[in-house]
C-alpha cells in the first residue's frame, strides 16, 4: 500500500477500515494520489499556515541549530529527535518507519546510505523546490555530485550536503622528530617511514589496520581514483576489483605482511586509544572530524600531533580520499517538502547554523562558504598550534568528484570487513578481499533484483 | 521455542506422579491459560508465522537503477540460497564445534559444583550458591565487554601478569577467539545450570542416602551411583537448554567484533541472519532464521530422544 502521501490520521483510519477486508487486493487501496515521494518530482509548493516538521539526527548540538531556526522561522517549526548514529540503528528505524508511513520529514543521512534509501523509495526528490534550486551552487562539487547521483540535478536532488570527511595524515610529530623520520609525501615514503619506525622502536607501528572500518579502507580507495560503483544506463556497474584499487590493496598487504601495521587493533576501541597514548601507533590516516577523536581519547599526547596531507601515489599530486560526512534528506512521505527543503538548505548553508554545527558537533561543512568559518581558521592547541583545517580545506579540493556509492553498501562494507578479518588473521590477501567483495556485491545487487553490467 | 522442551522434559516426571485419570471436560481451564496464550500468540506464534511467510518471497523490481519493488512469491527459493551459502554452512559448523566442546565442559562443571554444594561436608552453602549464580545475573553484553577487557592484550591485567611469567596468549586471535567466547558462555551459564541440578538433588529423599550408608557406600559412591542417576532428567534439561543457547549464540560474537579483528559478520548463524536483515534482505534473513529454528528443534528433540532411549536401555 502506498504510504508516500501521508493522509490525515482520521482519513487513514477510515481507509484502513475500508481496506481491511480487501487486503488480498491491496493494490486497489493505495491512499490516493501519486505523492511527491520516491517517484518523479512532483510540484514542490508552499503549504498554507503553520507547518510542523520532524527531524531525526545524531549530530551533537543539532538541537541548538534547530532552536536558532525556530527562533527565526515561527511559521515552520522543526522538532528534532536525537537518535543513535545511522548504522547503530537509526537507518533500520527509518526504514521501518518508512514502511509504516510514520517516517519523519527530515533525516540525517550519510552519503553512502543515500543510494540504498533512494532504492527503497525512502527519499523525496527536492529538485523542484525553490530553496534547493537557489542553493545548487553553494556546496563543494563532489558533495553535490553525491546528492544528485552524479547527474548534477538531471536525475533529481535527493538531499542537501551537510558535512564531509576529507582525509589527511595525523602523525606524532614528536616521534617523527625523535627518530628523524621525514613526513611522508608519497605512499612509498610512508612505507619507508614505517620500516624506519619499526627499526627505531619495535613496539611501535606506523598505524593500525582496523577490520570494522571498511569505510576507512574505501576512503583510501577513493583517493586511488576508481569509483566502486557506477550507473551504466539501467544497470549498475561494480568496480571494486579494479586495477587502481588492487594497487591500494597490494600496498597495504605488504604493510601487513611485513608486520609494519598493528593488525590487532579495532578502530575507535579502548585498546587503540591506549596504544595512541602509549605512543605505540604513530599515525592515523583519517578524516577532518578525526581531530576530535584523537583530541578526546589520547589526552596524554596533547601537543604532540600534527596534520599533513595524505600521502600520494604519484609525487606532486594533491589527491585526497574522503571518509564519512552526511547530508540532510527530506524523506518520502513528508507533506511539506518545500518547507523541509528550505530548512535543510538553511541548516547546511547559513553561516550561523554552520558555526553552531561546527562548534557543537565538530562538523566540517560541505558548503563552500563554510570552509571560511572563523573557527576553521584558528590554530588548534592540541596539534601544537597548527592551523590544521588549512590542510583539510586543501584536501577537500582534492577529493575525486566522480566517486559513487551503490545501493547495497551495507552488504558491500560487510563483505569487505569479513574479508579483511581473514587477511589480518593471515588467511588471505587484501586483493582477494576486493575480488570476493566485488563478486558478492554483484550477487547482492541481483538479490535486490537490480540489473548488473558485467 | 524454549517453552517446548521444558514441557517435554517435565512430562515423564508428571506422568509418574499423577494417576492417569481421564480429565473431565471443562472449558474453565482456557480462562487460566489466557494470560499465557495471549502474549505467547502475539509475541511468539505471530512473529514466527510472519517470518515463515516472509521467507517465501523475493524482491522483484522494474525500472532501471532505482526501480520500484514488488514482492513476489518464490516458494523455497530463499531456503536454497541459505543452504547453498558457504558462510552459513561455516557458521553452523562453528557453533556445532563450539557446542560439542563447551556444553559437556560446562555441564560437568555445573554437576560437580552442584554435588559439592549438596555434599554433607560443604560449608557456607548459601554463600556459594549465590556466588556461582551471580554471573547469570549479569547482562550478556556487560559480561562480554568485561571479558573483552580481560582478554585485550593492551588493557588486561591478566595478560600483563601472563607476560611477566613468559606466556604470550592471544585470546582475541583468529585461532582462539571461539574458545575465548566459550569461556565467557561457560562462566555465565555454569551457575544457572548448577542451580537446576542442585534443585533436583535437593528433591532426593534423605532415606535413600541412609540406606546407602548402611550398605557401606562412601560419599563418592553415593554421588556417582545414586545422585547422578536420579538427577539425569535435570541434566537432560540443561543439555537441551544449552544446545538451544549455543545455536543461537549472538551476544558474545557481536560484542567481540568491536575489539577483535577476527570475528566476521557471519560468525554464528544468528549473527549471519542479523547481518542479512541489516542489508535489507529480509526474506533471506527470515529463511535463515526459520532454518536455524528448525535445526534447533531437530537437535533438541534428537538429543531428548537419544537420552530417553539410553535411560530405558
Amino acid at each position: 500500500m502506498s504510504m508516500r502521501h501521508r493522509p490525515s490520521r482520521r482519513r487513514a483510519l477510515a481507509a484502513a477500515l475500508v481496506c481491511l477486508p480487501l487486503v488480498a487486493s491491496a493494490a486497489a487501496c493505495s491512499s490516493g494520489g501519486d505523492g511527491g515521494g520516491g517517484a518523479k518530482a512532483a510540484a514542490c509548493t508552499k503549504s498554507n499556515g503553520k507547518v510542523d516538521l520532524t527531524f531525526w539526527s545524531w549530530v551533537p548540538g543539532m538541537d541548538k541549530a534547530v532552536a536558532e531556526w525556530n527562533r527565526q522561522n515561527p511559521d515552520i517549526h522543526v522538532t528534532v529527535k536525537t537518535t543513535p548514529a545511522g548504522n547503530a540503528g537509526t537507518y533500520q528505524n527509518m526504514s521501518n518507519a518508512l514502511k509504516a508511513g510514520k517516517a519523519p520529514d527530515l533525516g540525517q543521512m550519510e552519503y553512502d546510505s543515500l543510494a540504498s534509501f533512494r532504492l527503497k523509495d525512502g527519499l523525496a526528490d527536492i529538485s523542484s523546490c525553490d530553496p534547493v534550486k537557489q542553493a545548487s551552487g553553494d556546496f563543494v562539487d563532489w558533495t553535490w555530485s553525491q546528492v544528485t547521483f552524479g547527474a548534477n540535478g538531471k536525475d533529481g536532488v535527493w538531499a542537501i550536503p551537510e558535512d564531509t570527511g576529507p582525509m589527511a595524515l595525523f602523525y606524532r610529530k614528536d616521534l617523527f622528530d625523535k627518530y628523524k623520520i621525514p613526513v611522508p609525501k608519497t605512499w612509498d615514503e610512508y612505507y619507508q617511514d614505517a620500516k624506519a619506525l619499526k627499526k627505531a622502536d619495535p613496539k611501535a607501528s606506523i598505524t593500525h589496520f582496523s577490520q570494522t572500518d571498511p569505510n576507512w579502507f574505501t576512503g583510501l580507495l577513493w583517493q586511488g581514483g576508481t569509483s566502486m560503483f557506477s550507473q551504466d544506463g539501467d544497470k549498475w556497474k561494480v568496480d571494486v576489483d579494479s586495477p587502481a584499487n588492487r594497487k591500494v590493496a597490494d600496498y597495504w598487504q605488504k604493510m601487513i605482511d611485513e608486520k609494519l601495521v598493528a593488525t590487532d587493533l579495532q578502530g575507535f576501541s579502548p585498546a587503540l586509544y591506549k596504544a595512541w597514548n602509549d605512543g605505540e601507533v604513530a599515525t592515523w590516516i583519517s578524516a577532518a572530524w578525526g581531530y576530535s577523536t584523537i583530541r578526546d581519547n589520547a589526552k596524554a599526547t596533547a601537543g604532540k600531533w600534527a596534520v599533513a596531507p595524505m600521502p600520494q601515489w604519484n609525487a606532486g599530486e594533491q589527491k585526497a580520499g574522503n571518509w564519512g560526512g552526511s547530508s540532510t534528506a527530506v524523506l518520502a512521505g513528508s507533506k511539506h517538502p518545500y518547507e523541509a527543503s528550505k530548512f535543510a538548505v538553511w541548516l547546511n548553508s547559513d553561516p550561523k547554523a554552520l558555526e553552531i554545527l561546527n562548534r557543537e558537533g565538530g562538523l566540517y561543512p560541505a558548503a563552500t562558504k563554510g570552509l571560511s568559518l572563523s573557527a576553521l581558521q584558528q590554530p588548534v592547541d592540541f596539534y601544537g598550534g597548527q592551523k590544521i583545517f588549512d590542510v583539510f580545506a586543501q584536501a577537500s579540493k582534492g577529493v575525486d568528484t566522480k566517486w559513487a556509492w551503490g545501493p547495497t553498501m551495507t552488504d558491500t562494507y560487510r563483505f569487505m570487513s569479513d574479508g579483511i578479518a581473514g587477511s589480518l588473521g593471515g588467511g588471505g590477501k587484501l586483493s582477494d578481499v576486493l575480488r570476493d567483495t566485488d563478486a558478492k556485491t554483484v550477487d547482492s545487487l541481483k538479490k535486490q533484483s537490480l540489473q548488473v553490467a558485467e | 521455542m524454549t517453552a517446548v522442551p521444558t514441557r517435554t522434559a517435565a512430562a515423564p516426571a508428571a506422568t509418574s506422579r499423577t494417576s492417569p485419570a481421564r480429565p473431565r471436560r471443562q472449558r474453565g481451564h482456557w480462562l487460566f491459560l489466557l494470560p499465557f496464550l495471549v502474549p505467547f500468540t502475539l509475541f511468539t506464534v505471530v512473529p514466527v508465522g510472519y517470518a515463515a511467510y516472509q521467507s517465501l518471497f523475493r524482491t522483484q523490481r522494474v525500472g532501471g537503477t532505482f526501480g520500484h519493488t514488488t514482492s513476489v512469491f518464490a516458494g523455497l527459493h530463499q531456503y536454497r540460497e541459505v543452504l547453498s551459502d558457504p558462510d552459513f554452512t561455516r557458521s553452523v559448523g562453528r557453533v556445532l564445534l563450539f557446542g560439542i566442546v563447551q556444553i559437556p565442559v560446562m555441564l560437568l562443571f555445573a554437576l560437580v559444583l552442584a554435588l559439592l554444594l549438596d555434599s554433607t561436608v560443604a560449608r557456607l552453602k548459601r554463600f556459594f550458591r549465590v556466588a556461582y549464580f551471580v554471573p547469570y545475573g549479569i547482562p550478556g553484553v556487560i559480561a562480554a565487554l568485561m571479558w573483552g577487557f580481560l582478554y585485550d592484550p593492551r588493557l588486561s591485567p591478566v595478560v600483563d601478569v601472563l607476560h611477566k611469567v613468559g606466556a604470550h596468549p592471544d585470546f582475541l586471535g583468529s585461532g582462539s577467539i571461539l574458545w575465548s567466547m566459550a569461556n565467557v558462555v561457560t562462566w555465565t551459564y555454569t551457575g544457572y545450570n548448577m542451580l537446576i541440578i542442585y534443585a533436583a538433588l535437593q528433591a532426593i529423599p534423605a532415606d535413600i542416602y541412609e540406606a546407602a550408608r548402611m550398605d557401606g557406600a562412601t560419599g563418592a559412591a553415593i554421588a556417582w551411583r545414586i545422585k547422578v542417576p536420579i538427577v539425569r532428567p535435570a541434566l537432560v534439561l540443561t543439555g537441551v537448554f544449552s544446545i538451544i543457547g549455543t545455536l543461537q549464540l549472538f551476544t558474545e560474537p557481536q560484542v567481540f567484533r568491536s575489539i577483535s579483528t577476527s570475528v566476521t559478520s557471519t560468525y554464528t548463524p544468528n549473527l549471519a541472519a542479523y547481518s542479512l536483515a541489516a542489508g535489507d534482505d529480509y526474506s533471506e534473513a527470515a529463511a535463515m532464521s526459520v532454518t536455524l529454528a528448525l535445526a534447533t528443534f531437530i537437535l533438541s528433540f534428537g538429543f531428548l530422544k537419544l537420552s530417553s532411549r539410553k535411560a530405558q536401555a
